[in-house]
């Protein structure tokens, strides 16, 4: 045959083969490179890092009031840390309220609320946030169960805790035998409070609960033998505000612990020995008193037998009132506690 | 015999074809391991992150009014030498583990000082967890610490110190 157009050449086979081997060599390296190019795990330990600097380096938004203090649609940002001053010190108040699921301003649901207020973001992530409070061995999560491949970062913390006052009723009785009606005085000296310049350590009334405990009321009557048969009666509670050299009625406070009742009783009500009071940060933001005092008053009436009773009692009108500062004994300093805050995002 | 070889391939470039598409193929498997900043160090990133924040708690005092509590842990630890303290309470807060997996971070802590006299920096060993090796991957964590200590030959006095702390996973 001399028209030989069109035939193939060993020198063709041979370079043709050569060819697709390293073809099909290169193409079997593909799917290895994709596999390099999947960036999910690095996008949510990145989403994780960022929820976890919001967490514990941002006090949230509103900050004043702060956001714990207010309605669920008026919080924009969580944030749990005490003021920006103070990364990684978180206050009980943010913490109780973002890991709560009762609350009086109502309680934020997951993953929602969460979601828009912290992960932030188009995408819907997944998220857990955990927090372990090493002191009180509690662990608080709000969030999914963990799967298997997904982002997270881990954040050495202190909780600021709360501050509390206990006073031993004997050591505030007054020294006159015939009185009937006596009145217990708490000053809560907003502007000494101001003298700790680090909020980590700070009483702030507005941003931290506050907690008097009045014990051993009954030891204080001076006759013991009669001290049984005496009705005390708490009558009332009222909160003054000293402004411009004028004191005020502000308030009355309504929600006393008697004795060793887990609920709260609005006096008048009869006490046998104990009384407790938590002042919320809410109670002491509405009465906006800036550096202004605050004086708490507790009304006692004695009775026995139908009749008033004359004795000595928890009374401080004949000296001072009882200063919640920096200084008295009987007041517990906030005190800082290790813990432990988790983000998984995926 | 061919005359008319118009058209025809020959081996050598059919070979040719095949080395530059391998050429091209190693540049591109190298090209996508260079990673940007953001993506390589996020791993060093969380270590970093929590070595700083494990000398940052370590470092603030936990009660503002007690005697005894008004001086940091970290302080403390440096003034009186109490290394082995040191070493305890650092892996308490760098292996503490709540709902997430366990970790296994091993460190290596020194301090420097400045003596004034002579300007020289004087670096004093700490405490480690294990010796380094060498082939670690380790990130390097920092904190000025404020103490009342000497820098020999210079005496006692306040002055700050840089607590340094390199971490490592094993």
């Amino acid at each position: 045959m001399t028209d030989d157009s069109g035939t193939l050449s060993i020198d063709f086979i041979a370079g043709f083969t050569i060819f697709l081997l390293a073809f099909i060599w290169v193409l079997s390296m593909v799917p290895g490179l994709l596999v390099n190019l999947q960036g999910y795990t690095i996008d949510y330990d990145a989403v994780a890092y960022r929820t976890g600097v919001i967490l514990v380096e941002d006090p949230g938004w509103p900050a004043s009031p702060p956001w714990e203090s207010q309605q669920n649609f008026s919080v924009t940002r969580f944030g749990l840390a005490v003021s920006r001053d103070t990364p990684n010190i978180l206050s009980q108040e943010k913490v109780d309220r973002f890991f709560s699921n009762t609350s009086v301003y109502g309680a934020f649901v997951y993953p929602d609320d969460y979601h828009q207020r912290v992960i932030f973001g188009d995408y819907p992530y997944r998220f857990n946030v955990s927090l372990l409070d090493v002191e009180n061995n509690q662990l608080r999560s709000v969030g999914d169960v963990v799967p298997e491949g997904y982002g997270y970062i881990r954040r050495v913390v202190k909780i600021k805790g709360l501050s509390n006052a206990t006073i031993d009723a004997p050591l505030y009785k007054n020294p006159d035998n015939n009185v009937t009606t006596h009145e217990f005085s708490i000053l809560v000296n907003n502007s000494g409070l101001k003298e700790q310049k680090n909020p980590a350590y700070e009483i702030d009334p507005a941003r931290d609960q506050i907690m008097v405990n009045i014990t051993d009321l009954r030891l204080t009557i001076s006759n013991q033998t009669q001290a049984p048969s005496v009705n005390i009666t708490l009558t009332n509670i009222n909160v003054y505000k000293l402004d411009g050299g004028i004191l005020s009625l502000v308030r009355t406070f309504n929600t006393p612990y008697i004795d060793e009742n887990s609920s709260t009783t609005q006096p008048p009500v009869e006490v046998k020995n104990n009384v407790s009071l938590k002042f919320s940060p809410a109670f002491f933001d509405i009465l906006n008193a800036g550096s202004s005092p605050i004086f708490i008053n507790l009304s006692f009436n004695l009775n026995n037998g139908g009749s008033s009773y004359y004795s000595q009692f928890l009374n401080n009108t004949w000296s001072s009132p009882f200063d919640y500062d920096y200084d008295t004994p009987e007041v517990t300093q906030p005190r800082l506690r290790d813990a432990m805050v988790e983000v998984a995002v995926w | 015999m061919v005359k008319n070889d118009n058209g025809q391939l020959y081996t050598i470039e059919g070979f040719a074809a095949g080395l530059i598409m391998v050429i091209t193929a190693y540049l591109v498997v190298n090209a996508t391991s260079v990673y940007t900043a953001g993506d390589t160090h996020i791993n060093d990133m969380q270590l970093e992150a929590l070595g700083s924040d494990a000398l940052r708690m370590m470092d603030i005092p936990i009660n503002a009014t007690e005697s005894d509590n008004r001086h940091s842990d970290l302080r403390t630890i440096i003034e009186n030498s109490q290394f082995d303290t040191f070493r305890i309470k650092f892996l308490d807060y760098t292996n503490e583990s709540g709902s997430g997996p366990g970790h296994d971070i091993q460190f290596n802590a020194s301090y420097t000082c400045r003596d004034d006299s002579s300007n020289d920096v004087q670096s004093v060993q700490m405490v480690n967890s294990r010796n380094l090796t060498g082939g670690e991957h380790t990130v390097r964590s920092t904190k000025w610490v404020i103490v009342d200590i000497g820098c020999p030959p210079e005496a006692s006095r306040e002055r700050a110190v840089l607590v340094e702390v390199l971490l490592w996973r094993d």
